[in-house]
């Protein structure tokens, strides 16, 4: 499994964040949330979603979605899915 | 620019690229207009980014989400006031899901209901616009009630679909101007199961998996494309190994691979391909690196050849280089590089030719003969905006100029030749019945185009009922052959003077004399008229510097001199000097709507 911790995780995330907010110098923190970010709006939200679904070969069910609260949340579910899905 | 090869439909790719178009690479420009039950705004960048690549500009209005009613019925909304060139009508089939749902009549009752509804947003539109109309289809939905029985119950949702799409289809090819995308085509291409992320449809109203969203919108743009005359007229083929399996010269004919049966059947499909293509109007011709006599040997001798010589407008079978033959093929034809597909098996030849003829579209052929078909089929190249009698007499045309051209040979001077042709010709406002013809030509027309103005079939219906315009649309027939609807004149009468606002012509009856004559019949009725100055512009584009000295030539003048050689021309109505014509004008049969 290519990314187990957290910060494999956190960096694998940061690539694609960075393209989909179009922002280069954008670093992830845990506590993150949209307000924090330019750009993360709601359309953007989505295709974050489908970017990081594509990027994992995960797929996250539409509460998982709609409720993600910030960064680290969103690590902790990829984690866990990575987690059971292998 | 270049087209061909696999299509980069990738979404988030596509995302990035719009955001760092640079809009002043193109010269073109296309306003689209989008109205739909589901969300466009993801939609937008990628149209922006797809047109883009094909050298145009686009301004997109995004209509309200789910408010296609309230923009069309109200001719002072924001969509009338962008005067759009497209209006992209996309229905979702989760919206018609919901709608369905709730009905409270029959299924048949809803099926009625709507599709008057659709209809009547097509007549909203033309009342008050002469956009073309984009109308989608419903992509068919993936739950089946009865199961295969959904097949034998009208009532399901399923069938409803399917019934809907039927009507529109019929709808549609009743009236001019509203052309339907097929994003069911596109949809069942990829797959249903793939197509549909019904979470995203809950939480944001996509249209479908965001990941097939470029699939819906180069739909879109194929239709815009074609719509503005970038369509596909000639297919070059190659022989050895493309039209058959084996090389003639070296294996000989017995051993070619080609049959309905067997390890030839490939290419026996591919060949029946071709002919379909053929008998809807593309012109095919040959390009092989082969003797002469090789290369005709299967057409005269092998039982399993689908494809006769007779398909085939060109044959070009030397050791040239294909570079050097396609251009033979494109001046005989007398087409744009950019409308000729060209087939070849031999990788070497399809990048010497991307090489050298960039705008001629050259697929990748796949290894295997057997996938030529499907991996041609994908790349949708052969969209229509049209399809007339005209289409398919196209090829024999072309067949019947190379005989002309033989006969003009035999002749001394040109003027004896055009005699002999007893060419007749007859001048008449456009009337219903012609304009889809008018329409096509007005898109296809390239070199022989004074301003190139794509007008649309509902623009021209427009022009043909106002008093103040006199559209006009010439017919020519000779000895050998009758060529059809081959020009438009678009003239706007002034005050004291008679605009010439479109001038275009097929390319099939360049210098016979048709222009001079049509010249002759505009200062005649300028005269009548008591119009003492006729005007005319011409607008330079890539492809018509044919006719830059067409003003000039009929003694007009050069009154303005506008950015990037767009120039105006007048001549007073007296000083004009009739030219001598060989072409025998036939009386006009109807009569000029009254002024």
């Amino acid at each position: 499994m290519p990314f187990t911790t957290r910060i494999e995780v956190l960096e694998a995330l940061t690539p694609v964040f960075r393209e989909v907010l179009d922002d280069s110098a954008l670093v992830l923190r845990e506590n993150m949330t949209a307000a924090d970010v330019e750009g993360w709006d709601s359309l953007n939200h989505i295709d974050l979603i489908v970017a990081i679904e594509k990027k994992f070969k995960v797929r996250f069910t539409t509460s998982e979605v709609t409720s993600l609260k910030n960064v680290g949340e969103l690590a902790d579910l990829v984690q866990t899915k990575l987690a059971t899905s292998h | 620019m270049s087209r061909g090869g696999a299509r980069n439909l990738d979404y988030a790719a596509l995302l990035r690229a719009s955001r760092l178009l640079d809009s002043s690479a193109n010269q073109q420009e296309v306003k689209l207009a989008l109205l739909s039950d589901a969300a466009t705004q993801r939609m937008v960048p990628l149209f922006r980014a797809l047109l883009h690549e094909r050298g145009i500009n686009a301004e997109i209005y995004e209509a309200p989400f789910d408010a296609i009613e309230l923009q069309v019925y109200d001719s002072r909304s924001g969509l009338y006031k962008f005067q759009p060139d497209f209006m992209v009508v996309l229905n979702a089939v989760q919206a018609l899901r919901t709608r369905f749902m709730q009905r409270s009549g029959s299924a048949s009752a809803f099926v009625q209901e709507t599709i008057e509804g659709v209809v009547r947003t097509w007549e909203g539109i033309q009342a008050r616009s002469t956009a073309t109309i984009i109308q989608s289809n419903f992509v068919l939905p993936y739950e089946r009630f009865f199961g295969n029985f959904d097949q034998k119950v009208p009532d399901s949702f399923y069938a409803v679909a399917m019934r809907l799409n039927a009507l529109l289809a019929q709808e549609a090819s009743k009236r001019t101007g509203v052309l339907i995308q097929d994003v069911e085509g596109v949809a069942s291409w990829i797959g249903r199961s793939l197509w549909f992320d019904d979470r995203f449809w809950d939480m944001a109203k996509s249209y479908c998996a965001l990941e097939y969203l470029p699939a819906v919108a180069q739909n879109v743009v194929d239709i815009v494309m074609a719509s503005r005359g970038h369509v596909t007229k000639c297919v070059v083929v190659d022989l050895d190994n493309t039209l058959w399996g084996g090389v003639v010269a070296d294996d000989g004919l017995d051993n070619l691979l080609l049959g309905a049966h067997g390890e030839g059947e490939a290419f026996h499909r591919f060949q029946c391909y071709l002919r379909e293509l053929a008998n809807r109007g593309i012109l095919l011709a040959v390009c092989s690196k082969n003797d002469m006599k090789n290369a005709l040997l299967p057409f005269q001798e092998h039982p399993e050849m689908v494809l006769k010589r007779e398909h085939f407008v060109a044959f070009m079978a030397n050791w040239s280089d294909k570079a050097e033959n396609i251009r033979n093929i494109r001046e005989t034809l007398n087409i744009g590089f950019d409308s000729m597909v060209f087939l070849d098996d031999n990788s070497f030849e399809r990048n010497l030719v991307r090489e050298l003829m960039p705008e001629v579209t050259v697929p990748e052929l796949p290894e295997d003969p057997a996938d030529y078909v499907r991996a041609i089929s994908e790349l949708n190249l052969f969209e229509a905006t049209s399809f007339s009698a005209e289409d398919v007499k196209r090829a024999e045309l072309y067949r019947q100029e190379a005989e002309r051209k033989e006969i003009q040979a035999r002749f001394a001077t040109v003027d004896e030749f055009l005699k002999s042709l007893d060419m007749r010709m007859t001048v008449e406002r456009f009337d219903s019945f012609h304009l889809p013809r008018i329409a096509q030509l007005i898109q296809r027309s390239n070199q022989f185009n004074l301003t190139t103005r794509r007008r649309s079939e509902a623009e021209c219906a427009a022009l043909m009922n106002d008093p103040r315009w006199i559209p006009l649309y010439a017919k020519l027939a000779d000895r050998l052959s009758d060529h059809g609807l081959i020009s438009v004149v678009i003239l706007e009468r002034g005050e004291k003077h008679l605009a010439i606002r479109d001038w275009l012509m097929s390319c099939r009856v360049l210098s016979r004399g048709v222009e001079q004559c049509q010249m002759n019949e505009v200062f005649e009725r300028a005269r009548q008229e008591g119009l003492e100055l006729v005007t005319g512009e011409y607008i330079p584009t890539a492809k018509n510097g044919l006719v830059k000295g067409f003003f000039e030539q009929f003694g007009f003048r050069k009154i303005d001199e506008l950015d990037g050689g767009h120039t105006r021309w007048a001549l007073e109505t007296s000083a004009y000097q009739p030219a001598t014509v060989l072409i025998r004008l036939a009386e006009t049969a109807q009569a000029e709507i009254s002024t």
